[in-house]
């Protein structure tokens, strides 16, 4: 009777094992499309799909690419360098006219985009950037977002007179991205001399080490005027704080432009973002891979733009249905 | 002679509790925001989340396994319970949302523990499988988007105070650690872990449900996971797929550091208490002092290991003296 219980059990779970990844199988095949006469074949290497940017990215470039009549094959490399340049040589194989990738870091996807130059494969980089190879590349410039919040900042806070202590909510150790938006930020500041900025510990985009690092810094320093995060999910986390401590007149800035944060203007308890949209981005990448297949020449940098959200236009970019402010229309 | 004699009767004792006060000292001297009510309670507070986990954790150390799985239980808990809080408007949402979150954890917990148990799976592998699956789960239900919009009503809960200014996580962790104590102090199930770890045969031969209570502790591991997930979704006001990232080996740390063995047999619920805490202090003083995060991280490795080191050293002089 036990024997057999643990048979039945062995073979239940097996065959819950078996449905789970028949169930991946089939959400990650090809999205097909009627084929045009001048229809081609995207393929999109993503860097991981376990933030709400990443993971937003993927099905607007599908969706984006369906409509204009396009096929995508697309391929998550769950951060890892290794699977990205498989990713690329599963791609090839498959046939693609162009690749479009979020590389998982600067370096990591070389092989692979070596073998797409062999091929005569255009590379188009979106979000991040690769060191070389790329055909050209759709992202944005971080350190102007930095900037252009450290301008509106010292906007809010009564123009270049202002003083008091800044406390900056850092990102992750050594990413391009935490340092552009870090140098642009300050670069703004130095505008306003009687603000002081102090730095936290890296706290990776994370929310729930912000809180802490907020926390500790609020303890540590005295008039302190303002928060800004080097993301919106890290600086939320710094208006949770504020409002715990009844802190009501800090005024906490981010970037990224999470639809949180946005709702959160409108109430007060947050006060200016600057958009990093992904549905933009990910459009501009695939008009720019049709722009490509159509002869034209590329602009090796192609800025997706940002605009500064704060409580004056706040309203313009509300809604609840989507995860980022965007600048489509 | 006599007075060596005690000295090291009171090291073996109070390891941890010296260990503590050396570093409050330490950390007093360096800031002076440090020893204030405030910072104390914001450490209760950020102890509380890692420290209710790392009571998950104690469980199953104590026989002598591993459970990798609790940061991504704790995720996956913490997304099912803000989905139905989102959806399910009023106190009702809340009530199903915390069962929901309390169900779905338990089972994993329950599947983990009879992987090792019935089918003989190493502890690692199967908890790390299931940790594996968990983190999968909790990025599918929304394709890895955030949860967020829940209500005050729900924030409340774990993001509340006392009096205005004891956070109610603290309370929680508090609690669940008292009653964790009792229960592996007073109750024949408690006391039948420490049996199973120190040795299992010896366990199986004197008559106690081996198979039984050591899926039981997986199951407790990760309901215990699981709530510590609905605290954080409740206290940040969102559910984060990837939340908990990591907190595995920060439990694991803790453990230790409060006097756990990692075959088995050995460790206290009480004594995890004081290993959060010095882990959080060690952040806590960098952050104050404005360090930059490098060095805390070395730091927590060199702690780990002065603790590690001074429970062995007492407990070799132990073994020597017999």
């Amino acid at each position: 009777m036990k024997k057999r219980f643990k048979k039945l059990t062995a073979l239940l779970l097996t065959g819950t094992l078996a449905l789970t990844l028949a169930a991946c199988g089939n959400s990650e095949g090809t999205k097909t499309s009627v084929d045009t006469s001048d229809s081609f074949t995207i393929g999109f290497s993503n860097c991981s799909q376990d933030t709400p940017f990443f993971a937003n990215m993927t099905p607007i470039i599908e969706d984006y690419a369906k409509e204009k009549g396009i096929n995508v094959v697309s391929l998550n490399a769950d951060n890892d360098t290794s699977k990205q340049n498989k990713d690329i040589q599963d791609l090839l194989v498959r046939g693609i006219d162009v690749l479009i990738i979020n590389p998982v870091n600067e370096d990591g996807a070389t092989a692979g985009i070596q073998a797409c130059n062999k091929a005569g494969i255009p590379v188009i980089t979106v979000d991040k950037n690769v060191t070389s190879g790329q055909t050209a590349w759709v992202g944005r410039d971080n350190i102007e977002m930095g900037r252009l919040v450290g301008e509106k900042l010292i906007d809010l806070l009564g123009g270049e007179d202002a003083t008091g202590t800044v406390l900056e909510i850092q990102g992750t150790a050594g990413s391009t991205t935490m340092m552009n938006r870090r140098d642009g930020f300050n670069e703004a500041m130095k505008k306003a001399p009687g603000l002081k900025v102090v730095q936290s510990a890296y706290c990776d985009y994370d929310r729930s080490k912000a809180i802490p690092a907020t926390q500790d810094l609020l303890q540590a320093n005295k008039d302190v005027v303002a928060i800004f995060g080097h993301n919106d999910d890290m600086a939320l986390g710094a208006a949770q704080v504020c409002k715990e401590q009844k802190f009501d007149e800090i005024l906490v800035c981010g970037v990224d432009g999470l639809m949180e944060a946005v709702l959160k203007i409108e109430t007060g308890e947050y006060h200016i973002t600057s958009s990093n949209d992904p549905v933009l981005l990910g459009q501009t990448a695939v008009d720019t891979a049709i722009k490509y297949m159509d002869g034209e020449t590329l602009d090796e940098f192609i800025d997706a733009g940002t605009v500064v959200i704060s409580v004056t236009n706040a309203a313009e970019y509300t809604n609840k249905e989507l995860d980022f402010a965007t600048m489509v229309k | 002679m006599m007075k060596n004699i005690n000295f090291k009767i009171l090291l073996q004792k109070y390891s941890l509790i010296m260990l503590l006060i050396i570093f409050i000292v330490i950390s007093t001297a360096l800031s002076p925001n440090f020893l204030t009510p405030n910072n104390f309670l914001n450490l209760l507070q950020q102890a509380s989340i890692p420290g209710v986990v790392a009571i998950a954790m104690t469980l199953v150390v104590l026989i002598g396994g591993i459970d990798l799985s609790v940061g991504s239980v704790l995720a996956f808990s913490g997304m099912i319970t803000s989905m139905v809080v989102l959806n399910v408007s009023g106190p009702g949402g809340i009530i199903i949302g915390f069962i929901a979150g309390l169900i779905v954890s338990s089972l994993m917990g329950l599947f983990t523990g009879l992987l090792i148990s019935r089918f003989q799976l190493p502890a690692f592998i199967a908890s790390l499988a299931m940790m594996e699956i968990a983190r999968g789960a909790a990025l599918l239900t929304t394709s890895g988007n955030p949860v967020f919009g829940l209500s005050t009503e729900f924030n409340r809960i774990g993001g509340g105070f006392i009096f205005d200014k004891l956070a109610n996580t603290a309370v929680i962790w508090i609690v669940l650690t008292i009653v964790f104590a009792l229960i592996l102090k007073y109750t024949v199930f408690g006391r039948s872990l420490f049996a199973i770890g120190g040795n299992y045969e010896a366990a199986m031969l004197s008559g106690i449900k081996t198979k039984r209570n050591y899926t039981l502790a997986y199951v407790l591991s990760g309901l215990l996971a699981g709530f510590a997930g609905i605290l954080t979704a409740s206290w940040m006001s969102t559910g984060q797929p990837t939340a908990g990232n990591g907190y595995e080996l920060d439990a694991i740390a803790a453990s230790v550091i409060g006097g756990a063995s990692l075959s088995g047999g050995k460790g206290s619920v009480i004594g995890t208490f004081g290993g959060v805490f010095l882990l959080q202090i060690i952040t806590n003083i960098f952050n104050l002092v404005g360090l930059p995060s490098y060095y805390q991280r070395i730091a927590k490795g060199a702690i780990i290991v002065l603790a590690l080191l001074l429970n062995n050293f007492v407990s070799s002089e132990k073994t020597k003296k017999k």
